[in-house]
């Protein structure tokens, strides 16, 4: 049954691609493709089994070859969630009215992005997944360039073109070298052929770019920062996750180099440090979320090097758990990742700003969305009973059992255990700074336009992913299934029950929500029935507070951001009160993005050098290009005089 | 009969938690040569918190009466999986430590956002400080876990327990100490008896709180305080080796004597330099550390 879903799903998405100028019939064809794609991933997830399809055409020379096993459908299910919410929040975020422009475009491009990410999932051919690679690379570019007036979003979508393209390219000499080694195009399980073994590391960083991997990410912060919030929540929560897939999808076919494990153990965990830390730094809260996904990226990629280490010495007992919970984190990243940029879009649509510093006591005007990022942000913190704490606990688990077991590696886990409690604690710090900074206390600048909340339309998205979020955490043994089978697609030598406690986690997260909700009811009608009383803040007696004594979000974060000084680099701007007749005081603070500005803009200046150096060769003497082109030939007549020989 | 246990675990962790802080005060009294306040100086002000009613902050949303709800049942469960001895816990899975810690970090988010709410410079301060140093607190009791889970080989609190402890213990005790006080707010970390201090971290989060809200704060911090003396005395002694008696005689004497050095220390040292506090939570972090590599040590030689 599942042939007339998929390929309803990708007619749906190809229609859907032609009627940006119709919103109604877009809409309508694009929940309906991205329903034919979730219907078809649950069949896969459920008992159908793998679905593999080959056309009876080429393309390309080729042979379309369509797979869906237990891995593509999981990843399946939140492009379709994710694309199906994100449409329907586009139409009132970026409306025909305000965008009568770039809208139709917009509409078309993430119809396209879909499709895109739907074909790189399910096609099994190096060639066609390159293609579709392209169709959701350029996509994307032209989606995070909608609103191309300013100057900083082209800058990004810039930025987002190269370092793609860049990773691109890796991929291009990645697929090109298996089909040259393999002499097929075709993809399928290569665990057999040990000579591809170091091509994993190809794959590793051409997918690595994409996936935001911690010195790789340069592109990931100001490109979801500036795309509209709906597409970053595609993007950061779905389009990144392609580049886990490809991680994931060849360390299940390729045969493994041996220090894969610890490579993508390691990398992971500085992913997860340094990604939340530069998180806690930045006081654009999209930029925030956007590094917090570098997070959550390292905490996925810490359980997959976990796994693969596993898979190496042949102890399924913790690789499988940490597996599992690698895989569920893919789909609980998207649901709170997608969640909070949705909020985030709701905070810019009704007051214009990312400026953290200038928000503030927004609860009162945008209770909803409040309500939601404040979800979403315990999610992402990891506190129970979220879906969060599910996937992170499994990965803790898997690491745990892992040192117990005191096998060879059990020593050397250690530290990334020690580096995820610290990326944890921190995680909650830059939530609660990023809430308590845009939601609570008093506005920090005065708004002359009213704030409002928005409609249900934008709503009703962010209900549904919190609502999913709530079934991932209270009822995890069912959420557990998909990603066990996922992972029996990964490893089919690992079979069978897991043995994940998981039921009694979820029996134990259902009494703890009951007994949050009787707590705060119990509370409240005490406190109605002795009475409450309204009354400035007391602040140990202040008179008079102002909104400039509360803390900002730089200063929240100042204690962290001193430990991380050292990568970080904060660039001040100091001006003190001195004199008699001083100056206004000043005190600025900009996080830069270390890796672009002292590593890759360096590089960019140095190859500028030398290609201004080239340019000095065309200079339009005639007698001067005839010595070069002699030049030439004797130095191709001596290569082939003396390589001849 | 399952109920019955529950009920009674819940009681005496309800009931016998606001002793602590009494008898922290009667040893801080005693060493001053003063008399100091009864050791049930607590549950008088619990009872008459209980019944005020409360001042709100006009800039805070109703999640400022909610949120010392939420720290308190998240503490409260955090107790329950917590074994007594013998005694075993009532839910015991594979894992439960770690809901264990996260349950204390929902405590943590929940105080730091009722801190938020009120928009003070005083309480944001708090907020920030409470939430950077828990990341030094939080890899130290990770650090204490995995040590446990290396001599153990499991990770359910029922069994984490029962293996004699090794020489570590000794390291480990100290470095569970330094945490114990870092995380419940005592000196050197924080001063418990003053709020106008610009050093302070805790109490300086919870100022505006009044009525039952603050009620459930204190009674909340007395639970936590009981627990992390609780998970100290059982990662020293080996309580699961005696019978049921001794071993929950064993705690109770384990964790008073936990307590008492948790006055003496207050009354013996000063607060320390603010800027120090990292320091000695690393110090705790490698006192953690140290019996977890002696441990791996011994696996491996």
């Amino acid at each position: 049954m599942i042939p007339p879903f998929f390929f309803g799903s990708l007619a749906c998405l190809c229609l859907a691609i032609l009627s940006g100028r119709f919103p109604r019939l877009w809409l309508a064809l694009v929940l309906s493709g991205a329903g034919c794609a979730l219907i078809s991933a649950a069949q896969v997830l459920g008992d159908a089994g793998n679905w593999a399809w080959e056309a009876s055409f080429t393309l390309g020379c080729q042979t379309p070859q369509f797979l869906v096993d237990g891995i593509s459908a999981l990843f399946l299910v939140p492009v379709s969630v994710i694309g199906g919410l994100s449409a329907v929040y586009s139409r009132e975020y970026w409306s025909d009215h305000h965008h009568p422009d770039s809208a139709p475009r917009g509409r078309s491009w993430s119809a396209a992005l879909i499709l895109g990410m739907i074909l790189v999932l399910s096609l099994a051919n190096g060639l066609h997944f390159l293609l579709a690679w392209e169709i959701f690379a350029i996509s994307a570019y032209f989606l995070i360039t909608l609103d191309n007036t300013a100057p900083e979003t082209r800058k990004a979508g810039w930025l987002y073109l190269a370092a793609s393209h860049a990773g691109t390219m890796i991929l291009f000499a990645f697929f090109s070298a298996v089909a040259a080694r393999t002499g097929s195009w075709a993809l399928g399980p290569m665990r057999d052929q040990a000579a591809l073994a170091p091509l994993f590391w190809l794959a590793l960083c051409g997918f690595g770019v994409k996936a935001g991997l911690f010195p790789l990410h340069v592109w990931l912060p100001s490109a979801h920062a500036n795309a509209p919030s709906h597409v970053s929540a595609l993007m950061s929560a779905v389009a990144i996750k392609m580049g886990v897939y490809g991680i994931v999808r060849f360390s299940a076919w390729l045969p493994l180099p041996p220090g894969a494990g610890w490579v993508v153990l390691g990398l992971g965990a500085m992913s997860a440090l340094l990604g939340i830390a530069f998180a806690m730094a930045q006081n654009d809260f999209k930029r925030l979320l956007a590094y917090c996904s570098v997070e959550n990226i390292g905490i996925i990629l810490t359980g997959l090097g976990l796994a693969i280490l596993a898979m190496a010495n042949g102890q399924a007992a913790w690789g499988r758990v940490a597996l599992c919970g690698t895989l569920l984190h893919v789909w609980n990243h998207s649901l709170f990742k997608s969640l909070l940029f949705l909020g985030a879009g709701s905070v810019l649509h009704a007051t214009g700003t990312r400026d953290m510093s200038r928000l503030g006591g927004l609860w009162r005007f945008l209770p909803w969305t409040a309500s939601l990022f404040a979800l979403g942000s315990a999610a992402v913190s990891g506190l129970p009973p979220l879906n969060g704490f599910v996937s992170e606990w499994m990965i803790y688990l898997g690491l745990i059992r892992a040192v117990a077991a005191k096998g060879p590696v059990s020593g050397a886990i250690v530290p990334s255990v020690i580096v995820l409690a610290a990326a944890g604690a921190l995680a909650l710090a830059a939530f609660a700074k990023a809430v308590a900074i845009i939601f609570l206390g008093a506005p920090r600048t005065r708004r002359t336009a009213p704030v409002q909340e928005c409609g249900w339309g934008m709503r009703a998205p962010m209900l549904v992913l919190a609502g999913l979020m709530l079934w991932v955490g209270l009822f995890p043994a069912m959420a557990l299934g998909p990603a066990a089978i996922a992972a029996t697609a990964w490893n089919p030598g690992w079979s069978g029950n897991v043995d994940i406690p998981v039921f009694h986690l979820g029996s134990l997260h259902l009494l703890l929500a009951c007994g949050l909700l009787a707590a705060a009811y119990v509370v409240l009608r005490k406190v109605s029935r002795n009475g409450l009383r309204d009354s400035l803040t007391w602040d140990c007696g202040y008179a008079a507070p102002t909104t400039h004594m509360q803390y900002t979000s730089g200063s929240f974060a100042g204690i962290v951001t001193r430990w991380f000084a050292w990568i970080l680099r904060p660039a001040r701007l100091v001006r003190k009160v001195r004199g008699q007749f001083p100056e206004k005081a000043l005190y600025l603070e900009r996080t830069p993005e270390t890796v672009l500005e002292y590593c890759i803009h360096p590089l960019g200046r140095g190859v500028g050098l030398l290609a201004e150096g080239a340019k000095k060769m065309q200079h339009g003497r005639l007698h001067l290009y005839i010595l070069y082109v002699f030049a030439g030939v004797v130095a191709l007549g001596g290569m082939a005089f003396w390589g001849g020989m | 009969m399952e109920v019955l246990d529950i009920l009674a675990r819940l009681l005496v962790w309800l009931v016998l938690a606001p002793l602590l802080p009494g008898i922290i005060n009667k040893v801080k009294a005693w060493v001053a040569c003063r008399q100091g306040p009864p050791v049930l100086q607590l549950y008088f002000d619990l009872a008459r918190l209980w019944s005020k009613g409360v001042v709100m902050s006009t800039m805070a949303s109703p999640g400022f009466l909610i949120a010392p709800a939420v720290a308190w049942v998240a503490v409260v469960a955090a107790a329950m999986l917590m074994p007594l001895g013998r005694a075993g816990c009532i839910f015991s899975f594979d894992g439960d430590v770690l809901l264990l810690v996260y349950l204390l970090a929902l405590a943590r988010f929940s105080t730091a956002w009722g801190a938020m709410e009120t928009g003070s410079a005083f309480e944001g301060m708090g907020a920030a400080r409470e939430v950077s140093f828990a990341v030094l607190a939080e890899i130290g009791i990770i650090t204490a876990i995995l040590t446990l889970a290396l001599e153990s080989g499991s990770i359910s609190l029922a069994s984490m327990f029962t293996p004699p402890p090794g020489p570590g213990a000794a390291l480990l005790a100290v470095g569970l100490f330094i945490i114990l006080l870092a995380e419940n707010c005592r000196v050197p970390f924080d001063d418990p008896n003053t709020h106008l201090e610009l050093t302070m971290i805790h109490e300086v989060m919870v100022l505006d709180h009044s009525g039952p809200p603050f009620a459930l704060i204190l009674h909340g911090a007395a639970v936590k305080m009981m627990l992390f003396s609780a998970l100290l005395v059982q990662a020293v002694l080996p309580l699961a080796h005696m019978p049921l008696g001794l071993s929950l005689a064993a705690m109770a004497g384990g964790i008073v004597l936990v307590v008492v050095a948790v006055g003496l220390v207050e009354s013996l040292t000063a607060r320390l330099a603010f800027r120090r506090v990292p320091l000695l939570l690393t110090i705790g972090f490698l006192f953690c550390l140290f019996p977890l590599l002696l441990t791996w040590m011994e696996g491996v030689l």
